[in-house]
């Protein structure tokens, strides 16, 4: 195992006009499970080829530890591919010390060592098969075994291995990949568009977009302090809600209403928050942010309580708050009614970037502070 | 409810039609003569399997056999690795494939005997580029004359002819190659070797029946090109079993014994496919990969 870091790796496809990576710096911890997220295009997989040794990255280094690879190099990566790839012509245990054999390990080891692994993997019963007589489920868990057989390995590189797996058995790989990969405190980096999988596998987590990071952190830092809208997209279901506000003399306004007080500079600014961050009540006083409830949905109750998603429009934007559903009165809808925002807990984003800044909320409707 | 009645069987009809005059009735009509000793249209003997044990009897029938069967495994040793071998040298992509391609394809494009032909001459010893150009190399070299000679010129111009198709086929299987098998035998530091044994050959191996089921058929048939380029001989060393035949049925007119012989071949041909289909498909039928139901 080994600490990866990356300085400035940059990337572009022949021919293609813009770079594919432009720039990535990363430090990834002997041991660390990490996730890189991402849409399609983002460039996880290139990133990927490029640790792995397959593409070339155009500028920037790969260090393992503290020796820096060089592209053509050796270096101890083993992958995991979206769908099993395995030789066919073997059997399974044939499969697992297919690169212990190249490595030049006797026999008995060999055989001590597949059986370690299989047993952590839950297949030692399926040794002698040929892989056309397993699942899917189960050629993937040889394939996640073959990656991980090698004790030499510096980093396993896992490319949405769970794409060709039935849903209802995404979950126990997962669960068996997590466990494996804390057991032999291996250092992986899994590549997903799912955020469920990348929240749950990884201790921390990379965003991605057009090439770049925008945001390295642990699951419940994405959550609660995205740096960048398209993360506050991104994680969550649904994502994070913006309201277009403004900063006048350290107070915070939606429009006309007063919001709460703030250190950032005067500007326009969007304000950003969960839906847990929010709730819709009845209209009470003026000084309420008017919103029309257009959807609700619920998500589960509570001793005949109905709790769940609201859906509303606020000044042209779409929000989401999650909360007791019968609190706002009506039972028509669309229905007018009132936003609460637990302001502190918010950010503020500038050109799509989150900006440092106090954030003060309202008592009794007047400004704090 | 309505009435059942047998009028689907009335749907099926063209088909059977299609099948009877197609092969049933032809074949019908050989195994027919093959019984029967035909002296003119009227004057007809039954001989029941008297021909096909005059044929089985006759050495010509058997040296002819045994000279194709020789012919055919020849051929396949050769043109089934050179063809992967030249296939895995293609390249994946790029502007040259194209050409390459139509290149490998234009063998295949040239009528048999035209082959037979350009080879004719081609392998001359007085006026041939290639027959030409052995002897001035001090060789001793006639095809004509010799029966080694005669036989390498053969095999030479049947490999020029279809190796192609098996390139072709064998590329077709190796472009399915998901790019990811690569990459793990890359990560798994396989050997060249083993790329080509566990990677590649396993996803191949269906196109390689294909091609071998095709070539093994097409050179047992193989009529045409000796035809042209040696006409069976020196003496009867390149006569195979298709050319004894026509000589028999249109040169003198036994059309009992050919009769028999045409059925006799036909089966020796279905023999040896269905012996090769068996053994090489029979060991590879496997679970629906989709079935998660086995966890």
């Amino acid at each position: 195992m080994a600490r990866i870091t990356l300085n400035g790796i940059q990337h572009r496809y022949p021919g293609a006009p813009d770079a594919t990576l432009k720039g990535i710096d990363l430090v990834i911890n002997d041991g660390e499970a990490h996730a890189l997220l991402g849409g399609s295009g983002a460039g996880k997989t290139t990133l990927l080829n490029v640790l792995s040794g397959l593409s070339e990255a155009f500028a920037g280094e790969i260090c393992f530890d503290s020796k820096v690879v060089r592209f053509g190099e050796r270096r101890n990566v083993a992958q995991v591919f979206q769908f099993p790839v395995l030789y066919e012509g073997l059997d399974v245990r044939g499969n697992l010390e297919f690169a212990l054999k190249n490595a030049g390990w006797k026999r008995g080891a060999r055989h001590e060592r597949v059986a370690d692994i299989a047993a952590k993997l839950e297949i030692a019963d399926l040794l002698n098969r040929r892989p056309k007589d397993l699942t899917l489920f189960q050629k993937q868990l040889v394939a996640i075994g073959k990656a991980l057989v090698r004790p030499d390995i510096a980093l396993v590189l896992l490319d949405e291995p769970l794409t060709a797996v039935a849903p209802a058995t995404k979950w126990r790989l997962r669960v068996m990949l997590k466990r494996i990969q804390r057991s032999l405190g291996m250092t992986m980096i899994y590549v997903t568009h799912d955020q469920t999988e990348a929240l749950t596998f990884a201790d921390r987590i990379s965003v991605m977009d057009a090439g770049a990071i925008i945001q390295t952190d642990t699951a419940q830092a994405l959550y609660e302090r995205p740096l960048h809208e398209h993360v506050g997209y991104f994680i969550g279901s649904p994502g994070m809600s913006f309201l277009n506000t403004r900063v006048q003399d350290n107070q915070l306004w939606l429009a006309d209403t007063l919001l709460g007080s703030t250190d950032a500079a005067p500007g326009l600014y969007k304000l950003g928050f969960r839906p847990e961050w929010a709730r819709i009540v009845p209209l009470n006083d003026d000084h309420d942010i008017v919103l029309t409830v257009e959807r609700t949905r619920i998500e589960h109750s509570d001793r005949g309580v109905p709790f769940g998603l609201m859906n509303a429009v606020c000044d042209g934007e779409r929000l989401h708050t999650r909360q007791q559903l019968n609190e706002v009165g009506s039972v028509t809808l669309p229905a007018q009614a009132a936003l609460k925002i637990d302001i502190a807990r918010c950010s503020l984003y500038r050109d799509g970037w989150r900006v440092d800044g106090l954030l003060g909320g309202l008592l009794d409707g007047h400004a704090v502070g | 409810m309505q009435a059942n009645t047998n009028k689907a069987w009335l749907g099926v009809l063209p088909v059977v039609l299609l099948v009877a005059f197609s092969a049933v009735i032809p074949l019908m009509t050989v195994v027919n003569y093959s019984v029967q000793d035909i002296f003119d249209v009227q004057t007809r003997v039954f001989v029941g399997f008297d021909w096909y044990r005059e044929t089985l009897r006759d050495p010509r029938f058997v040296d002819a056999l045994l000279r194709q069967i020789l012919f055919s495994s020849l051929i396949l040793v050769i043109e089934i690795p050179l063809g992967i071998v030249l296939a895995r040298g293609l390249p994946r992509e790029g502007r040259l494939l194209p050409l390459l391609l139509v290149l490998l394809a234009v063998p295949l494009l040239i009528p048999w005997n035209v082959v037979g032909m350009i080879w004719q001459i081609f392998a001359r010893p007085d006026i041939g580029l290639l027959g030409a150009a052995v002897n001035a190399a001090g060789f001793d070299y006639n095809f004509t004359g010799v029966v080694t000679d005669a036989w390498v010129t053969l095999i030479a111009m049947d490999v020029w002819h279809w190796t192609s198709l098996v390139t072709l086929l064998t590329f077709a299987g190796l472009t399915a190659i998901p790019g990811a098998c690569y990459q793990a035998a890359m990560l798994d530091d396989a050997s060249r070797w083993q790329v080509f044994w566990y990677v590649e050959f396993p996803r191949i191996r269906s196109v390689l029946v294909i091609a071998v089921l095709l070539r093994l058929m097409d050179s047992l048939m193989i009529y045409t090109e000796p035809f042209v380029l040696t006409g069976g001989g020196p003496g009867n060393a390149t006569t195979f079993l298709s050319q004894y035949l026509t000589s028999m049925a249109v040169g003198q007119f036994d059309v009992g014994p050919a009769a028999a012989f045409s059925v006799l071949y036909f089966l020796v041909i279905l023999l040896l496919c269905w012996l090769f289909y068996t053994s090489v498909m029979g060991s590879s039928k496997g679970p629906d990969p989709y079935d998660e139901d086995g966890l």
